[in-house]
């Protein structure tokens, strides 16, 4: 049983096409790795699974059609995007943004519970829910904005270049949350990434993207293993 | 010192009608970055629906909140029918759009009740409070009192509930906002549901003051202009201290700076926005985001 399936996914802006008919399949709880170098279509991709880009094909989630529904209401069926750069609300509170993760959730019962969970995994946004996300650092803002998604209680969490921007020793505390996150909430995981070493570090499938297209596709263990792929493709040696 | 502090009364006065439509205008600004031009026209025309209310009988209170709640959904349909074509255009052709808007419900206006002046009912009873040698008359007490219900009761929805929570959301990142599963284009009618209605507000306050023709607003809404500017055009609460700075500003210089009088009031906010523009664009409460790289 799958929880995600794409299905010959075609996507892009207007007449610049950037997927060329995507498939893979990730199981539940999986955490799977996009990677692949500049210009790939990773984060084409994540927009194409979120209704941020129009996409053709056939994206299921559980069972559920996505594709052709506007973001919002992809949402509201349990997929969580946290886009590249920071994507939070600079003016508002760090509680107001947590609050805003939770917005579609109908009941309001549970709600702290969970915002006191979010703080086990993210201290250092407890000290700071007074403040706006704004003033946060390039780190806090990217923890807030992974907090606030999980407050949607996600099926689906997709984590846009995580590291981007971060000091080396930040991007590993993260991926380490990412981690404890996916094994203590069953949350399924697709993470797009450059630093192919650290994704594939917590992933247990991945995929290579070139153009628009998938490459190759295994195990985290069969990528990490393969050196003519690390070289051609992720360009480094592993 | 009670002549002066008499003008100032009526600057406040005069400056929480235009503190109402400012808000009205910094309200759409917050959402979509649009200065609506036809903001004081469509109080204008809430404004004759009230009078038309009340012509037919109704008491006035009524007729009051029977205008608020059709300008309201007026409002919301604007923004689905009219605006949301032009939603991501270049923003000249939003305010095109706008001006259009103005023009046209100016027309209707006109072409409805014709363009002959209409006396519009007076809610607040005549007379004065006199403290220390400065009356203040109860219209003046009744629209402070009016407007500042009106910003109350904006806090308690941006500030306390969650559908003003997703209100500020959209207005501050729209994509991240679709992301959390907000429907981000009902939230933008809805911030023109309530300008409409917070701009009916004003309409409805300064019409017994002047009369009630389709001009009623043209004025105001340059008064408003300058408020906005001085406020921040992002601010509500900018908006409201700088309608009430501009509303004293100006019965000052009318009353002391002897070739001002009254003739050259309108002058006032237009220097105002300019100086303001040169000294400091955001204007006073305008947001200077604090953000670290």
């Amino acid at each position: 049983m799958s929880e995600l399936v794409v299905t010959d996914l075609v996507a892009g802006y207007g007449d610049a096409r950037v997927l060329h008919g995507l498939s893979f399949i990730v199981a539940p709880g999986e955490i799977c790795a996009i990677l692949g170098p500049n210009g790939a279509g990773k984060t084409t991709l994540l927009r194409a699974l979120s209704g941020m880009v129009r996409g053709r094909g056939s994206v299921r989630l559980g069972g559920t059609e996505l594709t052709g529904r506007s973001p919002d209401a992809i949402a509201r069926r349990g997929v969580a995007h946290v886009p590249e750069g920071r994507g939070t609300f600079m003016p508002l509170t760090v509680e107001e943004n947590l609050r805003l993760g939770a917005y579609v959730r109908r009941r309001r019962t549970g709600v702290d519970a969970d915002l006191d969970r979010i703080y086990t995994y993210f201290p250092a946004l407890k000290s700071r829910l007074r403040q706006t996300a704004g003033s946060l650092s390039g780190g806090e803002q990217r923890m807030l904005a992974i907090g606030r998604a999980l407050m949607l209680r996600p099926r689906l969490l997709l984590l846009d270049e995580p590291s981007l921007g971060l000091a080396p020793l930040i991007t590993r505390e993260l991926f380490r949350i990412v981690r404890a996150i996916n094994e203590q909430e069953r949350t399924t995981v697709v993470v797009v990434e450059q630093n192919a070493h650290l994704a594939l570090g917590i992933a247990q499938q991945a995929h290579v993207l070139e153009t628009g297209r998938i490459v190759l596709s295994g195990t985290a263990e069969q990528i990490r293993a393969d050196e003519q792929v690390a070289q051609s493709y992720l360009g480094y040696r592993v | 010192m009670a002549g002066f502090l008499q003008q100032v009364v009526e600057g406040l006065g005069a400056g929480a009608i235009y503190a109402s439509l400012a808000l009205a205008l910094v309200l759409i600004y917050q959402f979509t970055g649009i200065v609506n031009f036809a903001q004081g026209e469509l109080a204008m025309f809430s404004t004759y629906l009230a009078w038309q209310f009340t012509a037919a009988g109704l008491p006035f209170w009524l007729a009051l909140v029977i205008t608020l709640v059709v300008s309201f959904a007026g409002g919301m349909l604007i923004e689905r029918v009219i605006i949301r074509p032009v939603e991501g255009a270049p923003e000249l052709t939003v305010v095109i759009v706008t001006v259009g808007l103005f023009i046209f419900v100016n027309a209707a206006a006109g072409w409805i009740w014709s363009f002959l002046i209409k006396d519009f009912p007076n809610p607040f009873p005549e007379g004065a409070l006199t403290a220390g040698g400065v009356s203040v008359g109860y219209s003046t007490l009744g629209i402070l009192g009016v407007v500042g219900v009106v910003m109350g009761l904006l806090y308690l929805l941006f500030q306390h509930t969650k559908i003003g929570l997703g209100m500020r959301a959209v207005a501050s990142n729209p994509g991240s906002a679709r992301l959390v599963g907000i429907r981000v284009g009902w939230t933008l009618a809805l911030g023109w549901g309530l300008a409409a209605t917070v701009g009916a507000v004003s309409g409805v306050l300064v019409a017994p003051l002047l009369f009630l023709d389709p001009n009623l607003m043209g004025g105001v809404l340059i008064y408003a202009f300058a408020a906005a500017t001085l406020g921040g055009f992002d601010s509500p609460v900018g908006a409201v201290v700088g309608g009430l700075i501009v509303g004293v500003a100006e019965t000052l210089a009318g009353a002391y700076v002897g070739f001002i009088g009254s003739d050259l009031k309108i002058g006032v906010p237009l220097v105002i926005i300019l100086v303001v523009l040169l000294l400091r664009p955001r204007g006073l409460f305008g947001r200077a985001v604090v953000e670290r790289v």
